[in-house]
């Protein structure tokens, strides 16, 4: 059996001070090592509560998570951000690209906060990304002279280049049309399994969730079903 | 460092009209401050240089022995000759002091001198003049009356003197004419004008009458005396310090400095200091609160990269000093070329404006220091400026940008 890479229990987010609202109510999960998993659900569930929590972006109002081996939920703000840049990667459905900076260099940066200076081998490295991602053509445009297809491949270049364990995505594919969206599926299938990444993808597509291993599905803050395809 | 400075310039370089409106007013700012600094520098020493550059800065006399020898004992009957000199008795240790005098930390000129007071008498005219007992070398450090001689030569020695051209002027005399000299003790002689000077004081040119200090100590018979030594110093306003040392370290003379004499120029000088120190002031936080409210609204415009940055694990601290870089950035570019400006629009004026013979109405004293100085303020003003927004860029939360795209 696996390791496994996540495992949360009784997860409990609650939002707002003076009226609060609770959002996750005491979810509890494990996934493993190189698991392809995708969580779904209807809008306002918490699923993006959830992946953020997952993703050491934001913390739980109570209950227990640990990724990668580490207790996340009681990190500080600083060991959070550092737990990302060597932990996770992201890919966001408005792929958040630093638009000052062209596509290789927005490939280079996770490398470039993690270690502070650029070095030969890191753009020889994060060309091979592009290549991957199948752009390496584009590499000196600027992330505003990308298509949006485009672009989000680059982030999913860019995702890898700290070589996470994990990939978390929200919806990826929510801003691209069908040729787009396949393409982009195919990418990350493809990097699961060449390089074993743990994949945890948010989507509402209905197509993209019957192609990955695992659904989680959220209702209302509670895991409705999960189950292996 | 190296990553947050990359950041930085880039974000500087994507809003271009910002930073270049930015880059202007702080170029502005530090432009009038080193205009005005030099300007009001230059001013000063121009006015200070004008009261003492050619005078004593410090004077050594004796000390005042009571009010009996305010009258010379010499004088005739009803003839009542109260001078600055003879009055008092002359220095006669002053060979010692001269030597110590030279030692002393701060000083460049010392010039023991003999004063007295006589008559110039030429055919029926009779002028008043001072007779000063000098030695060239050591008055020209003061007066510069070598290179201030229109005609004939600064030749002391034997019967030669040098008149001012005032004087030459009313008794019509010339180089090489003969001038009959009657001292308040009555004591009558010829003398042979080797020069004339110009020492651009009317007074001067017309009262003073130099002669070598020997020749003077027979004149007054004042054998190994001097009259009083004056002295000048490197910073003229260390006068009253120094001329507080000699006194301490010396008995039975006084050390008068020029600031004792030139109070209402000191303070006029002062205030005039501490107005352009106000003005100073406000350009800088003028120029602050520009470099901090452009920042700002950087940092609303850059909260989406922010995020991202964030999100991808960079630590807040180091956000914040993305925009600390920003601001000193701007203010290191803004104030080279604000200096570069400032110190052109000097030279402008000093071209542009001059009185009527055409010279400049002063110098502009462009100085090093104070550049500096004007430089490094504007590059703290910029990180101070740039404090509030990277505090603000360091409390945003990653997660609102990526829910919000
Ligand atoms: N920062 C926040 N402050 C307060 N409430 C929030 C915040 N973020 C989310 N919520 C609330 O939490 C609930 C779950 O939001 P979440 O974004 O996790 O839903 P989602 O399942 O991702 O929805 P969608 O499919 O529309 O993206 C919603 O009711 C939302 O209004
Ligand atoms: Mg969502």
């Amino acid at each position: 059996m696996a390791r496994i890479i996540v495992d949360t229990n009784k997860l409990v987010k609650v939002y707002g001070k003076d009226i609060k609202n609770e959002v996750l109510h005491g979810i509890s999960l494990k996934i493993e090592e190189g698991e392809f998993v995708s969580i779904i659900g209807p809008s306002g569930s918490g699923k993006s509560t959830l992946l953020n929590i997952l993703a050491a972006l934001d913390r739980p109002t109570s209950g227990r998570v640990n990724v990668n081996g580490q207790e996340i939920d009681k990190m500080d703000d600083k060991q959070l951000a550092l737990f990302r840049n060597s932990n996770m990667g992201f890919v966001f459905q408005f792929h958040h690209l630093l638009p000052e900076f062209t596509a290789l260099e927005n490939v280079m940066i996770p490398n470039w906060i993690a270690k502070g200076s650029p070095s030969d081998e890191v753009k020889q490295r994060a060309i091979k990304l592009l290549d991957l991602v199948g752009l390496k053509e584009y590499e000196d445009n600027l992330a505003t002279q990308l298509s949006g297809g485009q672009k989000q491949r680059v982030a999913i270049a860019r995702s890898l280049m700290n070589n996470p364990p994990i990939l978390f995505a929200d919806e990826p594919t929510g801003n691209l049309d069908t040729e787009s969206t396949d393409k982009v599926y195919k990418l990350l299938r493809n990097i699961n399994k060449e390089l074993g990444t743990t994949f945890i993808i948010v989507t509402h597509d209905k197509d993209i969730a019957n192609r990955t291993d695992r659904v989680i599905e959220i209702v209302d803050g509670n895991i409705k079903r999960d189950f292996f395809i | 460092m190296w990553f947050e400075f990359k950041v930085a310039v880039r974000f500087l370089k994507s809003g271009k009209t910002q930073t270049l409106l930015i880059l202007l007013g702080i170029t502005i700012g530090v432009m009038v401050q080193v205009f005005l600094g030099s300007l009001i520098q230059g001013l000063q020493k121009s006015l200070v240089n004008q009261t003492v550059g050619n005078a004593p800065h410090i004077t050594i006399i004796p000390q005042e022995k009571g009010p009996e020898n305010l009258i010379s004992p010499r004088g005739e009957e009803g003839f009542r000759i109260i001078t600055f000199d003879s009055n008092r008795g002359g220095i006669g240790r002053w060979r010692s002091l001269e030597e110590y005098l030279k030692k002393v930390d701060g000083i460049k000129a010392v010039s023991p001198t003999i004063d007295g007071s006589a008559f110039a008498l030429r055919g029926q005219k009779s002028l008043s003049v001072i007779i000063r007992g000098v030695d060239i070398n050591a008055a020209d450090q003061i007066y510069d009356i070598s290179d201030r001689i229109e005609a004939g030569d600064p030749t002391l020695g034997g019967n030669n003197i040098l008149i001012g051209n005032e004087l030459a002027k009313e008794l019509n005399l010339s180089v090489g004419d003969n001038l009959n000299i009657n001292t308040s003790m009555g004591i009558d002689d010829n003398f042979i004008i080797a020069g004339i000077f110009d020492l651009r004081s009317k007074d001067l040119n017309k009262s003073w009458i130099i002669i070598s200090r020997d020749r003077a100590q027979t004149l007054f018979d004042l054998p190994d005396q001097v009259s009083n030594i004056e002295l000048q110093i490197k910073d003229v306003f260390t006068a009253n310090d120094i001329a507080n040392i000699i006194m301490s370290e010396n008995t039975n003379i006084n050390a008068e400095s020029w600031q004792k004499n030139n109070q209402q120029l000191l303070t006029a000088l002062r205030s005039q200091g501490s107005s352009s120190l106000i003005i100073q002031i406000f350009v800088i936080i003028a120029v602050t609160l520009g470099i901090a409210s452009v920042l700002a609204v950087s940092v609303l415009q850059k909260s989406r990269q922010i995020g991202i940055l964030k999100a991808m694990g960079i630590t807040s601290s180091r956000v914040g000093l993305i925009f600390l870089i920003q601001g000193g950035i701007l203010g290191t570019i803004g104030s080279i070329i604000g200096t570069a400006g400032g110190i052109g629009l000097s030279q402008l004026f000093v071209n542009l404006v001059r009185d009527e013979m055409g010279n400049p109405l002063f110098p502009i004293d462009i100085d090093i220091a104070f550049i500096l100085i004007s430089i490094s303020i504007a590059i703290l003003a910029g990180m101070i400026a740039a404090l509030i927004p990277a505090r603000n860029s360091a409390k945003l939360n990653p997660v609102e940008v990526i829910n919000n795209g």
